[in-house]
């Protein structure tokens, strides 16, 4: 028997499991390394950067909705250069793979970003062109095949760590999406980011959001993300990691077998904390159960 | 695992909820109260401690939507799950103590005084509870203050004295923080209030909460709930 049947290589980095925070629920892994032993992740998505920080959205920022939640916090972030200097390393001392999140208002935007990451000490540079929540750039990026390939291509050219590209599940046709930013060098794909989505305050008669339409994530969007992502990675050759409502090991493993590498766990974690923890714990029980030496064995198996 | 005790309304649309195998938290301090495995409701509530002793919580919340109707609906000998406490909690300032609350808002302040009076058993502590309609919990708050001046639909803050030498602590709604705060700032005060936000995690990872003080954005859950008033004048 495999005595790490979890075990995951991801663009050149072995992930103990995989399990990954998924950026914007996790901070940068400070608040949650104080409740439980985040070493045991497969690695943590940082909070979404932005070249030189900014405030984020004004208003209501989070808001239930059934078995979810609607999200419009902005990319409220220290900017680039602060999270060089200070999260990166601080991530790196927490045992697990560092993945940093990279969103733009424009393409000189994520060129400059990508420069300044260069010098920090990440294993993936995840490109974030899906945010659904800021005026200008970011999800506008992601929503035709030729603006994210070329990005993807301008990133690509300059950054020096690996390059993973977040889609939005809000593009026409995603797959065509996947499909350009892979030609366009991507070296792995994640997704889905959040289902654009709305919540109207019916006393006040106006939108719960100032920016009116929001983001939906949490376990609701689980079979609409399981689908796109299905499609993508049967069309792709380079690595997907699903994301999209996973609450439960039966979920992470619905998106393994859909053909994910790895998944991201996003919104259960302001639910349960722990709850990346028991997801991890159930896949270790299933390849047991199975016999698998390696959770690989089920990956595209649907 | 926590369990529930008792669970019971006391006035129109406000519960008191009474748990056992709980954490031990302190005044101004809040738990996210979560029913164990569900995905919907999704999100834990922030609530806040009325009274904590040993690993026996007691909290005052009132049903606003269907997270706190789902809580209402759980009978004594249910599981909940409880995640924290969290947040900075009230500063215990040597001295007297004037307390004011607006309806639901009075809930902090009844672990606040308690803990005020155990710290300090000869300081005086005035205590201001405004409702709209029907007043609940006034009881528990006789047993530690010195005074207990109860409003019924009118403005709280119009009845107290913000000139005494004495640390000033509110919980309520915005108008009523702002009324607090505005007369605070007159006389020099030194008022903390607590403040209320949509949260989704409750530890300070999701950002749903963070607001603009003097010295940046900080997050309610986490750098607060508690603030000096002066720091969050642009929030109220």
């Amino acid at each position: 028997m495999n005595d790490k049947p979890l075990e995951t290589e991801l663009l050149g980095v072995t992930l103990k499991n995989p399990v990954i925070a998924a950026s914007g629920t996790f901070g940068f892994g400070r608040e949650y390394a104080e409740l439980f032993d985040v070493s045991r992740l497969g690695g943590i998505c940082g909070k979404g950067l932005t070249l030189d920080g900014s405030a984020g959205n004004r208003g209501v920022r989070v808001t239930e909705t059934p078995a979810g939640m609607l999200n419009s916090i902005g990319l409220e972030n220290p900017g680039v250069a602060r999270f060089v200097a200070e999260e990166a390393p601080f991530m790196r001392s927490l045992g697990c793979a560092v993945i940093a999140n990279l969103g733009g208002h424009s393409v000189s935007d994520y060129i400059e970003g990508a420069r300044l990451l260069n010098d920090a000490d990440i294993d993936i540079l995840e490109l974030n062109i899906s945010c659904p929540n800021v005026r200008a750039g970011s999800m506008a990026f992601g929503l035709s095949p030729g603006s994210a390939a070329d990005v993807t291509r301008r990133v690509k050219e300059v950054a020096r760590h690996p390059l993973m590209v977040k889609l939005t599940p809000n593009a026409p046709d995603p797959v065509e999406v996947a499909l350009a930013c892979e030609q366009a060098g991507a070296d792995a794909l994640s997704l889905v980011n959040t289902f654009l989505g709305m919540a109207i305050d019916v006393d006040k008669k106006r939108p719960v959001f100032d920016n009116v339409y929001a983001g939906l994530s949490g376990p609701a969007v689980m079979p609409l993300a399981l689908r796109i992502v299905h499609q993508a990675a049967k069309r792709v050759k380079i690595p997907v990691v699903g994301m999209g409502g996973i609450s439960c090991a039966r979920d992470a493993l619905c998106f393994l077998m859909a053909g994910a590498r790895a998944v991201q766990v996003g919104s259960m974690n302001f639910a349960n904390p722990r709850a990346m923890l028991d997801i991890i714990d159930g896949l270790a029980r299933y390849c047991e159960e199975n016999h698998l030496e390696n959770i690989r064995e089920i990956r595209g198996i649907v | 695992m926590a369990v529930i005790v008792q669970n019971t309304e006391i006035a129109g649309g406000i519960y008191r909820m009474w748990l056992a195998h709980a954490p031990q938290g302190n005044a101004g301090q809040f738990i996210m109260l979560r029913i164990p495995g569900a995905l919907d409701p999704f999100l834990g509530r922030p609530i806040s401690l009325f009274d904590s002793a040993g690993d026996e919580l007691t909290l005052l919340y009132q049903v606003k939507g269907r997270g706190t109707a789902a809580f209402a609906g759980l009978p004594a000998g249910a599981p909940a799950e409880v995640q924290g406490p969290y947040g900075n909690g009230f500063p215990l300032v040597p001295g007297d103590a004037v307390v004011i609350g607006g309806g639901i808002g009075a809930a902090p302040l009844h672990l606040l005084v308690k803990q005020l009076r155990a710290a300090e058993p000869n300081r005086r502590v005035e205590v201001h509870l405004g409702f709209r309609g029907e007043a609940y919990a006034i009881e528990a708050f006789r047993a530690y203050a010195d005074s207990v001046r109860v409003d019924i639909g009118g403005v709280v803050t119009d009845g107290v004295d913000f000139a005494q030498t004495a640390a000033y602590y509110a919980c309520g709604p915005s108008p009523m923080l702002r009324a607090a705060a505005k007369a605070a700032g007159e006389t020099g005060a030194r008022l903390y209030v607590s403040l209320e936000k949509h949260m989704a995690c409750g530890v300070g990872a999701c950002l749903g909460c963070t607001c603009q003080t003097a010295n940046g954005r900080k997050r309610v859950c986490r750098d607060g709930p508690v603030f000096d008033f002066r720091e969050v004048a642009d929030e109220r």
